[in-house]
């Protein structure tokens, strides 16, 4: 199955009939509210404290629906108006269970002497309760139009990579990315965490993403789940303020105990820092292992050049 | 779109000194009561814009009115928040919050920031004049090319 993200801008591929798609499988809602509960886990909210949650790329809500169980506000971002069209939906079915549950209680309390047996009685245990997320249609590669230290947290579910790919002319990806992360910097409180769920295509797009992420000032690394299984491999970008951070372990098959594999790439602002100018050539290729090299390949008896002091100089910038 | 939300959003248009607080100009709301929850109402208060939030009850008061009847009644707000609240800890010995009138104030507040929805409407930038439409509840903030 190719990637989404290939064939063009967000908000075309999900479209209406892909986004009701999108909301109707079981399977797709079954692993989307795993790794919103494994998300939100990361985030590390005290137990019982409801949050005030931002989430990007929302899309039909299933991230939502779990934030709202666990007690959490959020506001929902998405750039494609029919995902969000179904997330509204959603929320009506919700808000006229609401509206209808109140209105039964109100005959219920007028009926009680008549004792009537009402089929749906049954199904009703729980009371329906509002949805508490408001949602907002938006693009997260322009940035995020909250003001300074609105949210106690920020979750993304396999979100983040479609900032990697250039559906627009002039869409740089890298400027995208960095200015996401900047706006995401300033949006979130002192002391919260951003985790945000992707899917690299490449080892060199994750890179891409946690560099741009240190470069604005987090402080995080990249949790992966499962790193050995191709279907169940999740990567999870934990960003924080705090500088001396720790990346969590992440779950391995058959580890309840936390004995599994632990892989996870911590990313700080000090390893891009080249302000000592010292340039070391990159490994293997100092002066030393060229003139190894070239011993070698003459014993191989092949043509080549006599050493001397031009051998491994470093050469002017090619233009 | 709740005002809670609305208390937070800015606008980030290029160029724009200060997009916050947008004016709402609501073409059609709706309520929904939902559950309090006294702690997170107290919690949120110490975060809101409360000036913003006068503001944007004021702005939607006259559709609040024409859409949801005249039995229904906007709370009002006083024009100050209770010290309480604004000040984080400090307790003022003068000042003696009665506990029905900080119950009610607090539920007032939660019928403000999250049972009236605007459904549709604008959201205006008081810098730029910059005008985000409101459909179905959901604002859009879209930006356009010139604007990142």
């Amino acid at each position: 199955m190719s990637r989404p993200e290939l064939t063009g801008h967000a908000s075309s591929f999900y479209n209406e009939k892909e986004a009701r798609k999108y909301d109707s499988s079981s399977r797709m809602i079954g692993v989307q509210r795993e790794i919103t509960e494994r998300a939100i886990e990361l985030l590390r909210i005290p137990e019982g404290k409801p949050g005030f949650i931002l989430d990007v790329g929302c899309g039909s809500g299933l991230s939502g629906k779990v934030l709202e169980e666990q007690g959490h506000i959020w506001v929902g971002c998405d750039v494609s108006r029919d995902m969000l069209d179904v997330a509204n939906e959603r929320i009506e079915r919700k808000r006229e269970g609401v509206i209808n549950a109140a209105r039964k209680k109100q005959n219920d309390d007028l009926d009680e002497e008549k004792m009537q047996d009402d089929d749906s009685d049954d199904d009703e245990d729980e009371e329906p309760c509002a949805s508490t997320g408001d949602l907002l249609h938006h693009d997260m590669g322009s940035g995020l139009p909250f003001r300074p230290a609105t949210f106690d947290g920020c979750i993304s579910i396999s979100a983040l990579q479609w900032l990697c790919y250039s559906n627009a002319k002039g869409q740089i990806p890298k400027k995208r990315l960095t200015r996401f992360f900047s706006s995401l910097y300033q949006v979130l409180r002192r002391g919260a965490r951003a985790v945000l769920q992707f899917y690299p295509e490449t080892a060199e797009q994750a890179i891409l993403i946690s560099e741009c992420a240190a470069k604005v000032g987090f402080a995080g690394g990249v949790v992966v789940d499962y790193p050995n299984s191709t279907k169940a491999k999740k990567h999870y970008l934990v960003l924080t303020f705090e500088r001396a951070f720790k990346a969590p372990e992440g779950l391995s098959e058959g580890s309840l105990f936390g004995s599994g594999k632990r892989e996870s790439v911590r990313v700080d602002r000090k390893a891009n820092n080249k302000k000592g100018k010292v340039h070391k050539k990159k490994w293997g290729k100092t002066k030393d292992w060229i003139v190894n090299k070239k011993d070698v390949q003459r014993k191989k008896g092949k043509d080549v050049r006599p050493d001397s002091k031009y051998t491994g100089r470093k050469r002017g910038d090619r233009f | 779109m709740r005002l809670l939300t609305h208390n937070y959003l800015q606008s980030n248009v290029k160029g724009t000194e200060k997009g916050y607080p947008l004016t709402i100009e609501p073409t059609k709301i709706e309520y929904e009561e939902s559950p309090i929850d006294m702690e997170f109402v107290e919690n949120i208060l110490t975060k809101i814009d409360y000036s913003a939030l006068l503001s944007a009850r004021n702005q939607i008061e006259d559709r609040c009115h024409s859409d949801l009847g005249s039995d229904f009644i906007v709370p009002s707000l006083p024009e100050v928040m209770p010290k309480r609240y604004s000040d984080g800890n400090s307790k003022d010995d003068k000042i003696e919050e009665d506990e029905t009138n900080q119950e009610a104030f607090l539920k007032s507040i939660h019928t403000i920031l999250f049972d009236i929805h605007v459904l549709e409407g604008h959201l205006v930038c008081p810098d730029t004049g910059r005008r985000f439409n409101i459909k179905m509840g959901i604002p859009n903030m879209i930006l356009h090319e010139d604007e990142i």
